[in-house]
């Protein structure tokens, strides 16, 4: 009994009196570090938190920045996170996701020397070091629909999607139909949002499977799955269907969903690295923009997919992508109206 | 600590004390010591580890009070759960009754206006404990009429509390100016506030309430006979006490803790009632009251125990780089080793009828 209870005793006192910190040179200015604070998730979830920890990565390694990062456990400690972060010289931390919104802006008014990047944290009124960094959801969306509305060979196309509740979401869904029908105006579209409230819009793989289950049942063989888990369990659903096709979302779900290899076209996708990386870029040339700053959006490689798409497809979508971001054509989304 | 001593009554008692403590002590540095283990095994450093934990949870002013404000709910939670063991109950439905307790506590908070802080404060406070008073009562009414197993019915009112509540803050209690589900903030006066900067007042609510537990349950007749129901319920049928309504008035009271541990999240830290600002709050109570054998008054130890362990994470991601879910390994293995005692007992040689022992509805402080 004593030699495991002086051994134990032992330990712990020896944690006790090493509680000496370790130095972070963060504070110097010379130095640039870079945090990030993910929501409630890990930094591997293949979705976002994960592409917005690849932008800080590139950062480390292109602009020779110190970057870490703190996997959010209780949604209490948004604050808490932050702070470590800003208490130990960090000069730019990037939250990701719209539920940090509020944190963000609350830290980001205790340390006005402090650049925040906030991913999908949409700016209502400009803070001079916040840059919220959102995308235009539409116009992915609506490349994704006129694909889909080109290689449908029923003449129906569907979208399983996460709560209306969520602009991007809507920015996503309208955008897919007004492309769909941009090219093929007779077009039956069957697109549905989750009813849950936001807890569980995105994480309802079940739903989402059986929505898209049911499209397909009345006729659709192209199903777009734009909501977290809930569009993945409809693209998981729709592999399982002979030919079907699926569209992801947000990043490259080629990557991310190998389940629906056998059905993924492409993915309407936000580039959210690289808009990460632009804009710890700007920090370090001293140009970081407050308010809203509008990160890129495109298709994904069609991977497998290549040789079934035909050469006019692929024309046609370059030139309906050149003529929205020339503004010769819109998506028809309007938030405001 | 097994050295005979004459048994003199203070120095009998005061034995007794330590031989009871030492097991959950023992459980923690055990668990600890595994934990460092597992760290060294995944490449970390334990010592850079745990003394990254302590800065993170004792560190400082600041960090202290955040270890009090996590031990706050885990406080009240760990009493709901060990007062309906003495009373021979298993509530599983803490975290049910929990957001019941929070969302009423946020309604009250923003729903009336015009009362000044005395009023109002309390009234939210109560009022959430009296919401998870009540959704805890139907449990015990079910097992006391119908002899349905409270296990299985709090265990289901827990979901159905979920998503009652989620429901509410998605419809008639949203928070209109914005598209988050969430209540609108509770207003100033039915904040519960800071002692100075950073010492939460909610703490010491809980602290004054495991007191008041630990008074009802070994000073008055009511916790005679509770107790006399956990020990034996047909006994105390025999002794005359109506078991049934013992049963109901435990679970109601456990359910009345656990609410109030909801409320005070919401009026002392949170501000406002958020899904998925509460989750598993509830279900830490029954880690608590393991912890402390199911003593009241050392629920507040085991809670500040868990709470550091919780508050000082971040710190140890920042500083170690070690992940969160250590965290959750650790509170595992300190679980397994309280419930485990055989191993702890083996260890320190204490004789299985010395120390108390902690099963469920019988620990120990009834001799």
């Amino acid at each position: 009994m004593r030699k495991s209870i002086v051994l134990i005793f032992t330990l712990l006192l020896l944690v006790l009196i090493s509680g000496v910190s370790m130095a972070q040179d963060c504070a110097s200015p010379d130095v640039l570090c870079v945090g990030l604070v993910t929501d409630v998730g890990e930094v591997d979830d293949k979705s976002f938190n994960q592409s917005a920890w690849e932008g800080v990565q590139r950062a480390g390694e292109e602009l020779g920045a110190t970057v870490e990062f703190i996997e959010t456990q209780d949604a209490k400690d948004y604050a808490t996170n932050i702070g470590l972060f800003a208490e130990n010289g960090y000069d730019v931390i990037v939250t990701v996701g719209f539920a940090l919104g509020q944190a963000t802006a609350e830290a980001a008014a205790a340390y006005p020397n402090i650049n925040f990047i906030g991913v999908d944290q949409f700016q209502g009124a400009t803070v001079a070091n916040v840059a919220g960094l959102i995308f235009p959801e539409d116009r992915a969306g609506f490349l994704a629909g006129a694909l889909a509305g080109m290689m449908t060979q029923s003449g129906t196309i569907a979208a399983v999607l996460g709560t209306d509740l969520v602009p991007p979401v809507v920015a996503f869904k309208e955008g897919y139909e007004n492309g769909a029908r941009y090219v093929n105006w007779d077009i039956e579209l069957i697109s549905t949002y989750h009813p849950g409230g936001l807890d569980v819009a995105f994480t309802d793989p079940e739903w989402g499977a059986t929505t898209a289950r049911q499209a397909i049942d009345l006729g659709a063989d192209v199903v777009f799955g734009a909501g977290g888990k809930t569009g993945n369990g409809a693209l998981i659903e729709t592999a399982g269907a002979e030919g079907v096709l699926c569209i992801g979302v947000d990043t490259d779900q080629w990557e991310t969903v190998p389940e629906a290899h056998s059905c993924l076209v492409s993915s309407a996708m936000k580039l959210i690295v690289p808009g990460v990386f632009e804009l710890v870029q700007a920090h370090v040339d001293g140009a970081f923009p407050g308010g809203n700053y509008v990160g890129d959006v495109g298709l994904a490689p069609f991977h497998d997919f290549d040789a079934n798409v035909p050469q006019e497809v692929k024309d046609r979508l370059a030139e309906i992508e050149r003529l929205l971001i020339d503004g010769q054509i819109s998506t028809g989304y309007n938030p405001g109206g | 600590m097994t050295t005979k001593t004459p048994t003199e009554p203070g120095q009998e008692r005061l034995k007794q004390f330590l031989l009871a403590a030492a097991i959950p002590i023992t459980a923690v540095l055990l668990a600890a010591l595994i934990g460092a283990i597992l760290l060294i095994l995944s490449g970390a450093d334990p010592i850079a580890a745990y003394s990254a934990l302590i800065k993170g949870s004792f560190g400082s002013e600041r960090a202290f009070g955040r270890t009090l404000e996590k031990a706050t709910p885990l406080i009240l939670g760990g009493l709901a759960v060990a007062f309906a063991f003495k009373g021979g109950l298993f509530n599983i439905g803490g975290q049910g009754q929990l957001l019941f307790g929070a969302i009423i506590a946020g309604a009250l908070g923003f729903g009336i206006s015009g009362l000044p802080f005395v009023i109002h404060m309390p009234l939210a406070l109560l009022g959430g404990a009296l919401a998870g008073a009540l959704y805890a009562t139907i449990s015990g009414a079910l097992k006391a009429f119908t002899g349905a197993h409270e296990v299985i019915t709090t265990i289901m009112l827990n979901f159905i509390a979920i998503n009652i509540t989620d429901f509410l803050a998605n419809g008639v209690w949203k928070d209109t100016s914005g598209i988050v589900a969430r209540t609108p903030a509770i207003l100033e006066t039915a904040a519960i506030p800071r002692l100075g900067t950073n010492m939460p007042l909610g703490f010491f609510i809980a602290a004054f309430i495991a007191f008041l537990v630990w008074y009802l349950l070994f000073r008055t007749t009511l916790g005679f006979e509770i107790r006399t129901v956990g020990l034996n319920n047909h006994a105390a049928h025999y002794a005359g006490i109506t078991v049934a309504r013992i049963t109901i008035l435990t679970m109601g009271i456990s359910g009345f803790l656990a609410g109030m541990g909801g409320a005070i999240e919401t009026l002392g830290v949170v501000g406002r009632f958020q899904p998925g600002f509460n989750v598993g709050l509830g279900f830490d109570g029954i880690t608590i009251a393991l912890l402390a054998r199911t003593n009241p008054l050392a629920v507040i130890p085991a809670a500040i125990l868990i709470g550091a362990m919780q508050g000082g994470a971040s710190q140890m991601q920042f500083d170690a780089k070690v992940s969160f879910e250590i965290i959750d390994v650790i509170q595992a293995l300190i679980l397994f080793f309280v419930s485990a005692e055989m191993i702890v007992r083996y260890i320190l040689r204490i004789r299985a009828d010395q120390g108390g022992s902690v099963t469920l509805s019988t620990g120990w402080g009834q001799g």
